[in-house]
């Protein structure tokens, strides 16, 4: 059995771990039985060009709206609604050359009409095909260029935009924009704008050839199947759009609550909990049931519904016409083109319905991506900032002050000097304000008061890519991206040789790490890194701010969370990535923070102390009490 | 009562608070290995033949009806209007009695065979969860959790979605045949001509999926990756921005999405090529019906109602041959799904009870390790020939190296995993013979790596009791010193937490986890390295907690701090798998050198 094996293994799907954004659900990776022609498929795609779109720091600021995004696709937009207009006009000649065979064919015993109209019949399906082959393609192509410049013209506003913007749950509701609001807008430009253009014209075709037949019949018709359809496919829109948000919400919350059990399955074994936890998804499983139970209530009463309407609405024309048949009032011929006609009319009307749906998506999504767009980021570079020159690293906070929205102050007031090279680590309670100082001098944030400069310059009048590159964050959790080793490294200089990677993981101490896996630089990490553990990735972090050699280090909380070897680990690779740097040290331990060269006690919104480890321990207040408990702890008694 | 349901017997140490609104499944699948996919499942799918068999048979008097309306309009106008010969009213009304018949028929059949098919899935669903669930340690130390849910979402959806298909193809194939009876009592040539162009519908059918089925894999698995992307550029937005790594961002967006641009260009272009033909291929044999029936109503052979007729059926005999491509294929992926459920299914759980197993109540705590051997793999041994003895009530730190065993201790005191050699005792029974949910009930673990749940953090302590009370809840948190954060935060005790809620340093995570294990106030309590990230002072008032609540309480401390190990009362020093020494911290520290080494390691740390 191939549990685990990583080669040859049903498991070994490529692809696989990666979320999938319209539903939530994991994307299961490509099945292994279809991976062959995948593989085949695949050589058959050219080499795409490098892209060649600029990131812009300052929004452009045009509103967003679907007229505008379709102008520019004006002549290609217009020769598809011809395409329309020929495969509709084409498919719908059928029943109208059916009613000429019979009456002046078969009535007439003429079969050079038989042979014309069959030949006729043969142009016409030629037409749609060849109509409809280039419709698909054409629609195809503006759309998905549409979608792509869409995509690249979100993320880049959502790159645009500011720290305050990705707080909590805020960012799950920004991945939607990228996702389920984008794929709207391509079902409703694929599926919506083409599909009301086709169904549309057909409805109008079949009615202005029934009503040329003859008005009477054609009034029957349309009365007959029009309402009753309508009704019957609103209702059912409604109906099964509530279902089936129902069932996606559900079924979520049956993997959900697999993968909780399966990812926390040894708390529930070692807390006895899986009997209550099996009646729990048990029911969480059931809920799911009724869900899709409704859906079958639903379809079964719509498809069945309809097909039942249709030969009903078949016997009342075949009655009223047959009437006038008999009367004289309308040939064999005409009646066999309305019964002919009337299964043409079900699936415009069923589509049409839909598409409101669509539409209202459609209107929603571009209602939402317009206001992301319109937001301005708050830390937004000025027009014309200069580029900052290369720095020594000197730091001065002048009297600033900061807040969080409504929150009141976290910073009030602060005034600090960092010296270029000089390590300062700052320490006190949680929410004294320690991680906003690191935030205020990447600029994360802007001051409400005051001013920070680095080398003197205020750092609200330079370019924020010239300012952060010589700036290394390293935050609290260390984040890693889907890919391996090297490129997570390499995160700020993707083209650094692997030497360069190399030597940076040697000095934060990643070598055992590297040994460890088979693949070295070229392993994955999976799953937000989750075949490391806290400290491997805390170094990795590390080893990525080694490489980008920035002026100036911020490393916020960068080693807690970590148990004692790890920690060891990292108080080492610090020593190499300090060097020669300005550095602001955020310290959850104290071992951390006695190495640097001074400490600030941040609190209550200010610095409540500042100095030397010895100067500060001397001085016998809030640095020397925490390191005498820290201490006690510390050494063996 | 029917019959008994397949749930598995539950102890009174294992509390069950919530109601199952639902019942268990009725039938297992088969468990012979050696039975094709289909005949595995048949238990499972046949455990409700009442409604089966109702469902087929209404679906056959539906498509009965369905064939046969084509006929009677045919009827209707050769008989009443042509030779006008019989009343045309007769034909009005068997028309529409088919279509009752048909709708009030199919509805039927419709909803119970999908909703078969849907209780089949909540029954499979059911099945491989119990089954995973009662997996040792030892498999999902091999097996992805991720791997796992793609099994338990796509694999079982593909076999539902076939066993909702079968019915309807089957009924589908059978209405192709009946109606062609029907048209070949018409006329024979002319039903030839009409179905002639059919099987090139079939075969462009198949076509068109071979070259869609990979280009939409493709395209699922981009939006994949670039959803990724974006879920990235988001969740690390600090990192992005702090490198001013936003071009580089933008750049690989632009990659993934001129990728993704060019598979759903492929995708339309691979249905541009097909699908028109494929949708005009019938109206082939409708020209066909014309000029040749023309003929023959011409000649008198027929009368025109034929034609009205068979323009009918070849709308109505396209669809079998549009569905049966799709089918064969649903059913080559199914049977692949089916084949990895299964694999889930057979895997052999390693830990399971003894048949005549021992409930042990109240135990006294006494743990005995008799020269225990264990190794996670056959190549690597972690512990060799430890023996250990803790008396009940004792307080003991197991001090090692990394990779010492000392972890492992734990897990085989709560039987996750069975020793090689050797045995482990709790009160002098072999653990293996012990009940487990009562051997677990006795030993509480908190572990080093604290798991939170996606939901309260009052539902996050109780998980071990569930149905504790909140002043039970809040004892146990004010234990383990997470009292005053909890109620700091916004919803209190009611605050969501996990990985979907508000985040929790790690020492908070930690907390939680230990008033969690308190709250179930287990004779036996083990810290595996579970105070790692708290602080040292909020550890030791922890610690005190722990002394003061727990007299009578066997308690064995794993960690690395000196601050945790100066509190027990007996060392052991663990080293190559075996106990080397044993004692107070100030002993060993004056008579074992080995324990100064391990220490000294340890300061280094620090």
């Amino acid at each position: 059995m191939g549990w685990g094996a990583p080669a040859g293994s049903p498991f070994a799907g490529p692809g696989a771990g990666a979320a999938s954004a319209a539903a939530g659900l994991p994307f299961a990776g490509i099945p292994p039985e279809l991976a062959e022609r995948v593989q085949g498929v695949l050589a058959t795609e050219p080499v795409h060009p490098d892209p060649a779109v600029r990131f812009e720091a300052v929004d452009p600021g045009e509103r967003f709206t679907l007229r505008g995004y379709l102008r520019p696709h004006r002549a290609a937009l217009l020769g598809a609604l011809v395409l329309v207009v020929v495969e509709t006009v084409a498919m719908q000649a059928g029943p109208l050359l059916t009613k000429i065979a019979i009456d002046r064919g078969i009535a007439m015993g003429d079969t050079s009409i038989l042979v014309a109209v069959c030949a006729a019949y043969l142009g016409s399906i030629l037409c749609n095909a060849l109509a409809g082959a280039a419709r698909l393609a054409v629609t195809a192509r503006i759309g998905e260029q549409l979608m792509e410049e869409l995509r690249l013209r979100v993320f880049s506003h959502l790159q645009r935009l500011s720290m305050d913007f990705y707080t909590g749950e805020r960012a799950g509701r920004l991945m939607t924009r990228m996702t389920s609001d984008i794929d709207a807008l391509s079902v409703l430009f694929q599926d919506g704008l083409v599909s009301l253009a086709v169904q549309g014209l057909t409805l109008v075709v079949i009615t202005a050839i029934l009503f040329q037949l003859d008005p009477t019949l054609a009034t029957v018709t349309v009365a007959a199947i029009v309402p009753a359809m309508v009704v019957l496919t609103w209702w059912f829109r409604g109906a099964s759009d509530r279902a089936y948000g129902s069932v996606r919400d559900r079924i979520a919350e049956v993997l959900s609550d697999l993968q909780e059990n399966l990812s926390g399955i040894r708390v529930v074994t070692a807390s006895n909990r899986r009997a209550q936890n099996r009646v729990h998804h048990r029911n969480v499983i059931g809920d799911h049931l009724d869900a899709n139970l409704t859906t079958a209530r639903i379809g079964a009463v719509y498809g069945p519904g309809s097909e039942a309407l249709g030969i009903v609405a078949q016997a009342v024309v075949l009655g009223v016409g047959g009437h006038m048949v008999l009367r004289g009032e309308l040939t064999i011929g005409e009646l066999t083109a309305f019964v002919l006609y009337l299964t043409a009319f079900f699936a415009p009307i069923q589509q049409l319905v839909q598409l409101y749906n669509t539409y209202q998506q459609g209107r929603a999504a571009i209602a939402k991506l317009d206001d992301l767009l319109q937001t301005p980021p708050t830390v937004a570079e000025r027009p014309g900032a200069a580029v900052l020159p290369p720095v020594e690293g000197s730091i001065e906070l002048d009297h600033v002050s900061f807040g969080y929205g409504q929150a009141g102050e976290v910073l009030h007031d602060v005034t600090l000097h960092v010296a270029p090279g000089e390590t300062i680590a700052l320490v006190g309670p949680t929410g004294a304000g320690k991680s906003t100082i690191a935030k205020l001098i990447g600029r994360f944030y802007d001051p409400t008061g005051g001013t920070v400069r680095i080398d003197g310059v205020d750092i609200r009048t330079v370019t924020l890519a010239s300012l952060r590159s010589q700036l290394g964050v390293v935050p609290q959790e260390a984040f890693l991206f889907h890919g391996t080793i090297r490129d997570n490294v390499a995160f700020a200089r993707p083209d650094a040789p692997d030497a360069d990677v190399l030597e940076a993981c040697a000095a934060v101490g990643l070598e055992p790490l590297l040994r460890r896996l088979p693949d070295g630089l070229d392993s994955t990490v999976h799953e937000r890194g989750a075949s490391l553990s806290a400290g491997e990735r805390q170094l990795l972090a590390l080893a990525r701010a080694f490489l980008a050699r920035p002026r100036v280090l911020v490393l916020d909380e960068a080693t807690s969370n970590l148990d004692l070897r790890s920690e060891a680990a990292i108080e080492q690779a610090l020593d190499a990535l300090l060097e020669g740097r300005t550095a602001i040290v955020i310290a959850h331990r104290l071992a951390t923070a006695r190495r640097a060269d001074r400490i600030a006690v941040i609190d209550g919104g200010g610095i409540a102390e500042l100095g030397t480890h010895d100067e500060l321990v001397a001085a016998g207040a809030r640095y020397a009490s925490l390191y005498a408990t820290w201490a006690r702890h510390a050494e063996p008694s | 009562m029917g019959p008994a349901l397949l749930d598995e017997p539950t102890s009174r140490f294992e509390p069950v608070v919530e109601v199952a609104r639902y019942p268990a499944p009725i039938h297992d699948v088969d468990p012979d290995a050696a039975k094709g996919w289909i005949a595995r499942l048949l238990p499972i799918v046949l455990a409700r033949p009442a409604v089966l068999a109702a469902s087929l048979a209404a679906a056959l008097v539906a498509m009965v009806a369905n064939v046969a309306a084509p006929a009677v309009t045919q009827q209707a106008i050769d008989r009443a209007l042509v030779e006008q010969t019989e009343p045309l009213a007769q034909y009005l009304w068997m028309l529409a009695g088919l279509g009752v018949v048909r709708g009030t028929m199919a509805m039927a059949y419709r909803y119970g065979l999908f909703a078969l098919a849907y209780r089949i899935e909540a029954d499979l669903r059911q099945i491989v969860y119990q089954r995973l669930m009662a997996q040792s340690f030892s498999f999902f130390d091999r097996v992805q959790s991720g791997q796992l849910i793609s099994r338990a979402n796509s694999d079982i959806r593909s076999v539902q979605m076939l066993l909702a298909f079968a019915p309807l193809m089957a009924i589908s194939l059978l209405s192709f045949f009946v109606a062609v009876a029907f048209m070949l009592t018409i006329h024979v040539g002319l039903t030839v001509a009409a179905i002639v162009a059919l099987p090139g519908v079939y075969v462009l059918g198949v076509g068109l999926r071979n070259q869609i089925f990979p280009l939409s894999w493709i395209v699922q698995s981009r939006t994949a990756e670039l959803a990724t992307l974006v879920d990235e550029s988001i969740n690390g937005v600090r990192v992005v921005k702090s490198f001013a790594a936003e071009q580089q961002q933008l750049d690989r967006l632009a990659r993934l999405a001129r990728r993704l641009r060019w598979s759903n260009v492929a995708v339309a272009d691979a249905r541009a090529r097909r699908a028109p033909i494929m949708e005009n291929l019938p109206r082939v044999g409708l020209a066909l019906v014309l000029l040749y029936g023309g003929w023959l109503v011409t000649e008198g052979v027929l009368q025109v109602g034929a034609i009205v007729a068979f323009s009918a059926y070849v709308v109505m005999l396209q669809t079998p041959f549009r569905l049966l491509g799709f089918f064969l294929m649903m059913a080559q992926r199914a049977k692949a799904s089916a084949e990895r459920i299964f694999e889930v299914l057979d895997e052999e759980v390693a830990i399971t009870d003894p048949p005549d197993a021992l409930v042990l109540d109240g135990a006294a705590g006494d743990i005995a390790l008799d020269d225990v051997t264990f190794g996670y793999d056959d190549d690597h041994l972690v512990l060799r020939g430890c023996t250990l003895h803790v008396s009940p009530g004792e307080t003991v730190a197991i001090v090692g190296r990394t990779g010492s065993g000392k972890s492992t201790i734990a897990r085989l005191l709560a039987r996750f995993y069975d020793v090689d050699a050797g045995a482990v005792r709790l009160d002098g029974h072999d653990v293996r013979a012990l009940s487990l949910p009562s051997l677990r009930a006795a030993v509480g673990i908190v572990l080093d790596e604290p798991f939170l749940f996606s939901t309260t953090i009052h539902d996050n302590i109780a998980f071990s009791r569930p149905g504790a009370t909140r002043a039970e809840v809040e004892a146990a948190a004010r234990d383990a010193v997470a009292h005053d954060f909890i109620e700091a935060l916004p919803d209190g005790y009611d605050t969501v937490v996990g990985e979907r809620g508000s985040t929790l340093s790690g020492g908070q995570r930690q907390r939680i986890a230990i008033a969690r294990a308190l709250l179930a106030s287990p004779p036996v309590l083990v810290l595996d390295d579970a105070t790692s990230a708290i602080d040292a002072e909020v550890e030791e008032q922890i610690l005190d907690a722990l002394a003061r609540r727990s007299s009578g309480r066997t308690t064995i401390v794993i960690a690395h701090r000196l601050s945790t190990i100066a509190l027990a009362g007996r060392v052991v020093l663990l080293d190559g798998g075996a106990v080397v020494a044993s004692g107070t911290h100030r002993d060993l520290l004056a008579s074992e050198p080995r324990y100064a080494e391990v220490l000294a390691h340890l300061e280094e740390d620090i």
